[in-house]
């Protein structure tokens, strides 16, 4: 008989140490996890408890002059807005930029942590990681921790000595080549109007305002989405935020309110 | 007969709310002092403010234990920060240091609902907000905890600025002077009070500007 | 045994016929909806001329106060009345349904309503729902046969005691009962004592909380003293007050609609349009 068998489940003692400021980024960090015998069970119920940042739009598509790359700005936690200027578009490095959906932790954690790892690359080889190369480092990583809980659904758009190049990858553990993608529980939306408005051959205005469109359109279906609709450009010479627009503004100007006549102008009732 | 597994619930609510204001010059840091679990009262004396930094000054809600071993860990880091580098850390390397120290906890996370305030290396007012696991922003202003979602609708009300990710960027800093944000701050939390059972007994401010930190204290209500 | 081919409403309020299907799925891990808990702190007892009953006003739903006001002691009858704890729509309904049926009864016998009647109807009906009716009472009043207190818990058990409390601050004030009450009190120290026990609640209980309502049952009348106490005002008002300029709201559109002229209807002489 044992006497001290409830504790087992309860007790906290970890093996790896918290290592912060030593923590070399080049190798997986050590995530401290609990001695526990149902840790999928208690596991998914702590992290229910925290869950941020569920919906989203994001798009990238690739054109005649580069990557267009658009989100939007919402972060939600059920019903509540817990945020509406969410940086969904993560800028890896001048040419290679990453975007959000899903954790919005696990998404900003990750992409710091390919951030660093695409420079260590670039000191090693003296010259730039591949698109190609750098979405492979993330989905390896992701592939690693699969069935633990992490939640990204990413794009990883840039340019590289190939010419432009854009990347899918989740938590899954899948990676996608494509020219067209768009991710979160806005994209049917997005897709809609992106597939309907792209061409190949489009001018970089002409993507940037598809790529403004699609976010529009799907911010006003999905109330998950919403905010500011972001739109950037990877061109040859590195990315450029193209424009920073609330949707609320441009819905306006993209539907501007028909003035009608003013039967009647309400006046002040005169003081008697 | 079945057998029923013990459940591993290491995590309890201890409530409170937390508010963080950024100025121009100065940054508001408020807690209500109010410490519970279910509909009990352990102390109405707790502070949920602890000062990192000599312009850095985390809040937090949520579980306390677990708020507690975040403090110590951060203050540790801070420690040895100081004997390698002779400095205080800056708020936004606080700021990411408080991401990096919750995301390593990802898969068995400090349910802490953290508002980091301080100044920035201009001077500048600088507020972070987090959610547990690490996902952070530098804002305007925020509010982490059990009375946020009543807070936060006022303070987006009377302190909305252009958002930072327009372009043409839109200078986006709180309009208000010091006294004016502390008298909101301070308003808010009665207003919070009223409403939300887990906030109440006391209300901590504590202000950081260029002259260095002071602290207030304002009664709330004890039901 | 024919069933009846049309599915027909059952007379009771309530239809159990998913009782063992839910059971056997909370055996079998489902989570079932979880009832709402609304915390109160009510309170009786018995002094030397009559009954004092006392409650705070909050009423939460989850982490949030929705009423800070509201009122938890019910007319029974002139005589009666009653505290109630538990989900509040239950503590009304039941309360006035017995209520009316007190009155029913004054009209037929021609006498003052006795405190047991009205404990008995109040049990029979909790009984016979076998607790899902969660109302929790503290019954109290003075009838013929002297000053009566009851608690009623929600499966319909009750007990006659001369100091009660109920709710989720009951421990709170029971405290301040076990420590001060005593037998043949006046009625200033038993409404004192009364105050004392729902403030107790007020403070160390987070379901309770506002203001102080008491009332004090003699077999001469009735008073109730609502907000007794408001141990609880607002502690910080804003200097600067919110007040918006006119113009705040973008104006989109205007559009005025002159109002109909109205057409009034005139009696015509003699016609038989308007007969009592």
């Amino acid at each position: 008989m044992k006497l001290d068998s409830g504790l087992e489940n309860s007790s906290s003692i970890f093996l790896g140490g918290c290592s912060g400021l030593e923590a070399d980024f080049s190798a997986p960090p050590l995530f401290d996890l609990p001695i526990t015998n149902d840790f999928d069970g208690w596991q998914k119920k702590s992290v229910q408890m925290v869950k941020p940042a569920r919906g989203t739009t994001t798009l990238a598509f690739i054109f005649k002059e580069g990557v267009m790359v658009a989100a939007d700005s919402r972060a939600s936690m059920g019903g509540y807005i817990s945020s509406q200027s969410v940086k969904k578009i993560i800028e890896i490095n001048p040419y290679m930029l990453g975007t959000m959906a899903g954790g919005a932790a696990d998404c900003q954690f990750w992409h710091r942590n390919l951030g660093v790892k695409c420079r260590l690359h670039e000191l090693a080889n003296k010259r730039r990681i591949s698109v190609t190369g750098a979405s492979k480092l993330l989905a390896n990583i992701l592939y690693s921790y699969r069935g633990m809980g992490l939640s990204v659904g990413t794009m990883i758009a840039g340019w590289d000595e190939k010419g432009p190049g854009l990347y899918y990858v989740d938590s899954e553990g899948g990676r996608l080549k494509g020219t067209r993608f768009s991710v979160g529980s806005g994209s049917p939306y997005a897709y809609g109007v992106l597939d309907n408005g792209y061409k190949y051959d489009m001018s970089i205005p002409e993507a940037a305002e598809l790529a403004r469109r699609a976010i529009y359109h799907a911010t006003f279906r999905d109330a998950a989405s919403g905010g500011v609709a972001s739109v950037y450009y990877v061109g040859p010479d590195g990315w450029k935020k193209m424009s920073g627009d609330d949707v609320g503004e441009l819905h306006y100007s993209y539907y501007p309110v028909v003035p009608s006549v003013v039967e009647q102008e309400m006046t002040e009732v005169p003081v008697a | 007969m079945a057998h029923k597994q013990q459940r591993f619930d290491p995590y309890d609510m201890n409530g409170g709310t937390c508010v963080a204001i950024a100025g121009a010059d100065y940054c508001v840091i408020a807690a209500d002092t109010r410490m519970s679990t279910g509909y009990s009262i352990l102390t109405r004396d707790y502070s949920k403010l602890c000062k990192l930094a000599d312009k850095c000054i985390m809040a937090s809600g949520g579980f306390q234990a677990d708020v507690k071993a975040l403090q110590k860990a951060l203050s540790a880091k801070h420690l040895i920060y100081q004997h390698q580098h002779g400095k205080q850390v800056s708020c936004p390397a606080m700021g990411q240091l408080l991401s990096n120290t919750l995301y390593y906890k990802r898969f068995f996370p400090y349910y802490a609902f953290n508002v980091l305030g301080g100044l920035d290396n201009e001077g500048k007012g600088c507020v972070y907000t987090y959610d547990a696991v690490g996902s952070y922003e530098r804002v305007g202003y925020s509010a982490q905890g059990s009375g946020s979602t009543l807070i936060m609708p006022v303070l987006d009300n009377q302190l909305k600025s252009p958002s930072p990710l327009l372009l043409p960027a839109v200078d986006a800093v709180t309009p208000l002077l010091e006294a004016e944000a502390i008298d909101l701050v301070k308003d808010v939390f009665a207003s919070a009070t009223e409403r939300d059972i887990y906030t109440g007994d006391r209300l901590e401010i504590m202000v950081v500007n260029a002259a260095g930190t002071r602290t207030e204290y304002v009664e709330l209500r004890k039901d | 045994m024919a069933q009846s081919v049309i599915e027909v409403p059952s007379k009771g309020g309530f239809s159990f016929d998913l009782c063992v299907r839910n059971d056997m799925l909370a055996k079998k891990g489902v989570q079932l909806p979880s009832y709402r808990k609304t915390g109160t702190t009510i309170v009786g007892l018995v002094y030397k001329d009559g009954v004092v009953l006392g409650a705070d006003t909050r009423a939460t739903e989850g982490s949030i106060v929705c009423d800070k006001n509201c009122e938890k002691i019910h007319y029974m009858a002139p005589n009666i009345y009653c505290c109630g704890a538990g989900t509040a729509a239950d503590t009304e309904a039941v309360t006035d349904m017995v209520s009316s049926q007190l009155n029913l009864h004054r009209y037929a016998t021609g006498r003052q309503s006795r405190v047991v009647t009205a404990l008995t109807l109040l049990k029979t009906h909790l009984f016979s729902y076998q607790g899902q009716v969660s109302a929790a009472l503290v019954l109290g009043g003075v009838d013929v046969t002297g000053p009566h207190l009851h608690t009623i818990y929600p499966h319909g058990s009750t007990d006659s005691l001369p100091y009660a409390t109920m709710g989720s601050g009951s421990l709170a004030a029971m405290a301040m009962f076990e420590s001060q009450y005593r037998e043949g009190m006046t009625r200033e120290e038993g409404i004192h004592l009364v105050s004392e026990a729902i403030r107790s609640g007020i403070f160390n209980d987070l379901g309770s909380g506002s203001n102080v309502d008491v009332c004090v049952i003699t077999k001469d009348g009735t008073e109730y003293l609502r907000n007794h106490m408001l141990p609880n005002p607002r502690t910080y008002v804003s200097t600067r007050g919110f007040s918006f300029a006119k113009g705040q709201t973008e104006v989109l559109s205007t559009k005025i609609k002159q109002l109909k002229e109205k057409v009034v209807e005139v009696a015509v002489e003699g016609a038989d349009a308007m007969e009592e």
